[in-house]
């Protein structure tokens, strides 16, 4: 330890006094707990909006895009525009877990899992636009290059929107790839604590016998490597992609050689604010406030302010090129933006995207989680009207007056839009719940590198012991417990009592029906064991709600006897 | 899972197969066919509209259409007797058009009249109907072989339904050189 070195002006990025098994622990609780009802309510809502997005695609492809507020002239607007953004949000998680990893960023290790969820579930919302905005969904299959009886057919290479297919699919199952690799020694470890037989099937098949042999990790170093390099000009190189659906078009406002770089800028931008914001929230519902730590979302906080400065180069760069250009058309598409019928989409986009990163020069404000938390959502409206704006005011005016329209979109654009953020929801909850959300194996990695204690530890010349594990104990529940003490004598007479000096404690919160708060309760009766649980019948059943204030008859109902019967063998 | 992998390729390939024995005397199964079948009335194509259920009506009696020309001559003795003293033939004497004459002869004439006109097509020689001419047993012009043509006589139909106003006068230019080749 004491040869390392590492600049005492590094911040550690895990916070607190946690040994590799505190990682590990905290990492598997919310995939071995039981879901609450806050989880509960939020996937609800999330599947309602699943839902009616489901309905409202059903609708679309069954009566005709008329459906959609789409006109002669704007014959792209929400469509188009929630797939860029979509897309643009999913650029983040590559960036993060590979462009970080190229630059060596140690601070990726706590957000990168999260953040590739988030580019797989968001490029899966993205997909579903280009498919579902077809006219003929059902010849989709027709933009493939797939020999066929038409005497082979082709498809014509040369339309970005066929770049578009090839980009979206390779960048999915790039992304997924890697982030499947980096979930093995997760699963691994999931499945060797898994406790109950289903749980250790499916991590065992989803881990795909990982054992972690060094030939193994040097590999797994490798690939990641390799697929960082890879996924690097891939999240280049697919948004730029997404940007030629309109860079290689004749329309004054999409006719821009600006727009590659700046469209990745933007889905940087934005992507980086989508993991702040579901990070922001995931830190404090799953306990990982050690993990993902101020710091890590003052760096994300910076990372938003120097691509929303991008960005903003980018508008100015625009305007001034319009201006400087002589072209009559591109001069109006500006002037059309700012001062047209959507001058408020304009201002939106505007105010969101360029002011609003600016705010993040100060220290105080990035360091905010609740304004970066704000900051994050507001980006993200406002890089959905820059795409919004992008499309139709470039569409809805452009060469002749005559053809000069206006867009507003219909119940089933919304209906659509809200059901992906449904779906994407519906993904990253349960994805939440069944995944490691932090990939521990890495955050293990820099561990004695970057976490607290070991840099004070190394900070004070390595004069102090090595940190010591701090025992973390239920906190005993008392106040729900009735002060009769002949009562638990009997109950505990007829089960057995416990001794902790001979005896393992069993997790009693394997049985169904009860959780951490109760096992305390039991636990203060002095009921440890499967084999004293086993041991109740009706009389002790009785006993023990006499002395539970709340959750009475509910051991008789879910049997618990029969249950920790079958769990102690 | 080795045996899984077997089991479904050995199901992907039957159902491949089952493909090739469909019911032959049916058509076959469309995959979404969204302009196979025509919105508009297609020539033969059966019209519900209409009494007769057909969608090609026939024009109304009397009327002329734009580039056709009718005929005058009436469909009984005197009309041909009229047509073979005033009937003539409006084209010139050529290569190209007896060439042409040659061919719609040898489509629509041939299989009675024979291939130089003696009456000895292929029908007559089967004996499938006996009591065609020799074309040099005839006293025919051109205005009267045309009439024929046009409205068919004794056992002979009318062809103006299958030859053009031009080809007609091909043709007669063409049997009046075939009647000239058996009168030598």
């Amino acid at each position: 330890m004491s040869s390392h070195y590492e600049a005492p002006i590094r911040r550690p990025l895990i916070v607190g006094n946690k040994s590799y098994h505190d990682i590990t622990v905290e990492v598997a609780a919310p995939v071995e707990g039981k879901a609450n009802k806050l989880w509960w309510t939020v996937f609800t809502i999330a599947l309602l909006a699943f839902l009616w997005g489901v309905g409202s695609i059903m609708y679309t492809i069954g009566t005709g895009i008329g459906v959609w507020g789409l006109n002669k002239t704007v014959g792209w607007a929400w469509d188009i525009t929630n797939f860029v953004w979509w897309v643009g949000i999913g650029h983040a998680g590559t960036l993060i877990s590979a462009v970080l990893l190229l630059f060596r960023q140690k601070w990726r290790m706590g957000i990168n899992r999260s953040a590739e969820a988030m580019t797989i579930f968001s490029v899966v919302q993205a997909g579903l636009f280009p498919v579902i905005h077809m006219g003929r969904v059902w010849n989709a299959h027709f933009v493939l290059p797939i020999p066929n009886q038409f005497g082979t057919l082709w498809t014509n290479f040369n339309s970005p929107l066929l770049w578009d297919v090839f980009a979206i699919s390779t960048y999915l199952s790039v992304s997924l790839v890697f982030w499947w690799t980096g979930l093995l020694p997760d699963f691994a470890m999931l499945r060797d604590r898994a406790v109950k037989p289903f749980q250790k099937k499916i991590y065992s098949l989803l881990s795909f016998g990982w054992t972690g042999r060094a030939k193994d990790w040097q590999r797994f170093e490798e690939v990641s490597l390799v697929l960082a390099g890879l996924a690097t000009p891939l999240v280049l190189s697919v948004h730029t992609i997404v940007s030629f659906d309109f860079a290689t078009s004749v329309i004054p406002g999409w006719h821009t050689t600006i727009f590659p770089p700046y469209f990745v800028a933007g889905a940087v931008f934005s992507g980086f604010a989508m993991v702040n914001t579901l990070l922001i929230i995931m830190r404090k519902v799953s306990n990982l406030e050690a993990y993902i730590t101020k710091q890590h979302i003052e760096l994300m906080n910076i990372v938003i302010m120097i691509t929303g400065s991008i960005v903003g180069c980018a508008y100015i760069t625009e305007l001034f090129i319009a201006w400087y250009s002589g072209v009559e058309y591109e001069q109006y598409a500006f002037l059309n933006r700012a001062t047209g019928p959507y001058w408020w989409a304009y201002l939106l986009m505007m105010s969101c995207n360029v002011f609003s990163p600016q705010f993040m020069w100060s220290k105080k404000l990035r360091q905010s989680i609740t304004f970066s938390f704000i900051i994050s959502i507001v980006v993200n409206i406002g890089m959905w009207f820059e795409r919004f704006v992008i499309i139709v005011t470039s569409l809805h005016r452009d060469y002749l007056p005559s053809s000069w329209t206006m867009f507003s979109p219909t119940f089933v654009d919304i209906g659509i839009y809200v059901g992906t953020i449904g779906f994407f929801f519906v993904l990253f909850l349960l994805y939440a719940r069944t995944f490691p959300v932090i990939a521990q194996a890495e955050v293990k990695s820099i561990l004695k590198a970057s976490g607290e204690s070991y840099k004070l530890f190394r900070d004070a010349g390595g004069k102090n012991p090595a940190p010591a594990k701090i025992v973390k104990s239920v906190k005993p529940t008392k106040e729900i417990i009735k002060n009769t003490s002949e009562q638990k004598n009997v109950l505990l007479g007829s089960l057995g009592a416990f001794d902790k000096a001979t005896q393992t404690a069993d997790d009693l919160k394997l049985i169904s029906g009860v959780g951490p708060k109760l096992e305390g309760i039991l636990n203060n009766i002095g009921i440890y064991s499967f084999d004293q649980v086993s041991k109740m019948t009706d009389k002790e059943y009785d006993l023990l709600d006499s002395l539970l204030d709340s959750f009475k008859g509910r051991a008789k109902r879910d049997d618990w006897a029969g249950q920790a019967k079958n769990l102690k063998k | 899972m080795r045996n899984i992998l077997k089991i479904t390729i050995a199901l992907a390939f039957i159902f491949t197969l089952s493909s090739c024995w469909g019911d032959k005397t049916k058509p076959n199964y469309q995959y979404m066919p969204d302009m196979y079948k025509s919105v508009g009335y297609e020539t033969y194509s059966p019209n519900p509209n209409y009494a007769n259920g057909l969608t090609s009506q026939t024009p109304i009696e009397g009327t002329i259409a734009r580039g056709q020309v009718p005929y005058d001559y009436e469909n009984t003795n005197e009309g041909y007797e009229a047509a073979k003293l005033d009937s003539k033939n409006p084209l010139k004497v050529n290569d190209t058009n007896l060439e042409n004459g040659k061919k719609m002869y040898n489509i629509y004439c041939i299989s009675c009249h024979g291939k130089t006109g003696a009456g000895d097509g292929t029908l007559v020689k089967r004996d499938k109907f006996l009591g065609v001419p020799n074309y040099k047993d005839r006293d025919v012009t051109e205005g009267s072989i045309h009439y024929v043509i046009m409205h068919g006589r004794n056992m002979m139909g009318s062809h103006a339904s299958q030859l053009t106003s031009k080809e007609r006068w091909q043709v007669t230019m063409y049997v009046q050189q075939l009647r000239a080749e058996l009168l030598k």
